[in-house]
């Protein structure tokens, strides 16, 4: 120990004492930086078109590929079916998860909160492929939906490849993140808020309208936008459950790198979608700081 | 209070539909794997383990979960030390502009998780690394790096300063310190931070996606491409043990920290 001791402090001596914090925070910073490193490449990127003769990327910049992005029906339509569908998938989200954190949150039994918290930690745990797998043994064409149906004499119905299957995956995958950051928000209630409205007359749709709705509004705004950011740039769910023909936002990016091969193009509404998507976030940090996810001294 | 009852069935029932569409998919999974037919139908054609058999000698989803074990430690390895320095060194620290430092650790969330996996495609790309297995436990130490550093602060917020002037105070040499007393402190947010970290890139489906080629997949994508083509139990097999993980990390993570946390507000 005193050999290491002598070891550290020859190479991190007293006097660098100012600089300890930045040394202990430089790897993660390096590590970061790669993320950096990478949004500069894509931003690179985006300003060269894809040379149709050579099929390399130009070496001069313009911004041909913004132009197209804004203007081509292609993205226009992926663009607006990403976003229509996410605001849809929040809303269905929040109004889901609602009464979900509420009963976590209020109820006596211990052991009921606890069993609430496992089915909500457990899909989040499994991952997105596997959840989007059992959706298919369910709601395929031979899956159990349509085999019950067809016991009472139903003839199968198409459920998956379409637009409300995709929805229907998208709020199953964002209920957990929902109603994680509600539950805070509705802890913070205290409980003699609710009593005292129903001593003073008022019937609970009431109570929720007029006290804990307005009081957890800071919870769903933070809720919503998370849900709203992560459901525009899924991939993999649109992926399965939309089988190719309800493609968002970064499906496109992929098909722009995998198929098309137009580097330039993908990195463009790559960047553009970071764009978006680190505002909306931003927005949530900048309005509630950085909430559970807070870093640093507790103030 | 007026309407108790009304209130439990109104509520209740948008708890049961929410708590149907969490398990479905996971409950299905579990049932469809001890099926004794070649199909995945419904009623089942009878229980049995053949499918486990099956994934047992099939080579090929063998390395693909290996490989993902693979990657999820090497996250798990960088993730420790790098995000524990940069905790401790948040929490204890008044760090001259903090706040950006904040911003700029938090970059792995605020970009989209396409943003990030393209970035890093193309970074890994340009220096030759695409292909191996290794650059993708970077990658998903990178996206997920917050929450580590994030469970690390939290629990140093508990570490009494006293504790270590006390320590210094009574001659111990700052490494000493920082050993014996800083980092046990926070061990419940690091061990935390491990456990989100290494199930986080067990199961890391998109950024693995862009960075594998053929011959690497790890088990989600192999689950992906092959829930493309046909349906078979052997994949539904394969994904118990995805569950058991889960359920294993949640035990855990209950047993270590509880579960509860995650309910308290600031």
């Amino acid at each position: 120990m005193d050999a290491l001791e002598a070891i550290a402090a020859a190479v991190w001596p007293r006097s660098f004492s100012a600089a300890v914090p930045w040394l202990m925070l430089l790897p993660a910073v390096v590590l970061v930086g790669l993320l950096v490193l990478g949004l500069w490449d894509m931003a690179d990127g985006s300003f060269r078109t894809l040379d149709t003769a050579t099929f390399l990327p130009s070496d001069d910049y313009s911004l041909a590929n913004y132009h197209r992005a804004f203007t081509e029906r292609l993205f226009f339509t992926v663009a607006s079916r990403s976003l229509i569908g996410s605001l849809i998938v929040t809303a269905i989200t929040l109004f889901l998860a609602f009464p979900y954190s509420y009963v976590m949150v209020r109820t006596r039994s211990a052991a009921l909160r606890k069993f609430l918290l496992i089915a909500l930690f457990l899909p989040f745990f499994i991952g997105q492929v596997v959840r989007a797998y059992g959706w298919l043994i369910i709601l395929g064409s031979q899956g159990m939906v349509n085999e019950a149906l067809g016991l009472v004499g139903v003839s199968p119905i198409r459920l998956l490849y379409n637009y409300p299957a995709v929805l229907f995956g998208l709020v199953q995958y964002m209920l957990p993140f929902a109603v994680l950051m509600l539950a805070p928000a509705l802890t913070a209630i205290p409980e003699e808020m609710e009593s005292a409205a129903g001593s003073l007359g008022a019937n609970w749709v009431r109570t929720f309208l007029h006290v804990v709705l307005p009081l957890a509004k800071p919870g769903f705004i933070g809720a919503g936008l998370v849900v709203l950011t992560l459901s525009l740039t899924d991939f993999a769910i649109p992926a399965i459950l939309g089988g190719g023909s309800q493609d968002f936002i970064a499906n496109a990016i992929y098909d722009q790198f995998f198929r098309t091969s137009d580097q330039g193009m993908g990195a463009t509404l790559a960047l553009l979608l970071v764009a978006v998507g680190s505002m909306m976030v931003g927005v949530v940090f900048a309005l509630f700081g950085a909430g559970t996810l807070a870093m640093g001294r507790s103030k | 209070m007026k309407g108790d009852r009304s209130k439990a069935v109104t509520l209740w029932t948008f708890v049961t539909i929410a708590l149907v569409m969490l398990s479905a998919p996971t409950l299905v999974v579990l049932g469809a794997s001890f099926t004794a037919g070649n199909m995945i139908t419904f009623p089942p054609e009878g229980l049995s383990l053949k499918w486990y058999a099956a994934i047992a000698g099939a080579t090929d989803l063998r390395d693909a979960f290996l490989r993902s074990v693979i990657v999820a430690t090497i996250c798990t390895a960088i993730s420790i030390p790098t995000g524990t320095l940069a905790g401790i060194a948040l929490a204890k620290y008044r760090v001259r502009f903090a706040w950006g430092v904040q911003v700029y650790l938090l970059l792995p969330f605020t970009v989209p998780l396409i943003g990030s996996g393209i970035g890093l495609m193309l970074i890994f790309g340009k220096w030759g690394l695409l292909g191996q297995l290794w650059p993708v436990g970077i990658a998903c130490a990178v996206i997920n790096l917050p929450f580590m550093i994030w469970a690390v602060t939290a629990s140093a917020a508990s570490l009494d300063p006293d504790l270590e002037l006390a320590a210094a105070n009574c001659g111990a040499p700052p490494l000493s310190t920082f050993l014996a007393v800083t980092v046990p402190a926070v061990t419940p947010g690091i061990i935390t931070g491990a456990l989100l970290m290494f199930i986080l890139a067990l199961n890391e489906f998109l950024v693995s996606l862009l960075l594998v080629d053929a011959r690497i997949v790890t088990l989600p994508v192999q689950i992906y491409n092959s829930i493309r083509s046909i349906i078979t139990p052997d994949l539904a097999a394969i994904s118990v043990v995805f569950i058991a993980v889960a359920a294993i990390a949640i035990a855990l993570l209950d047993w270590l920290v509880g579960l509860d946390i995650f309910l308290k507000s600031k």
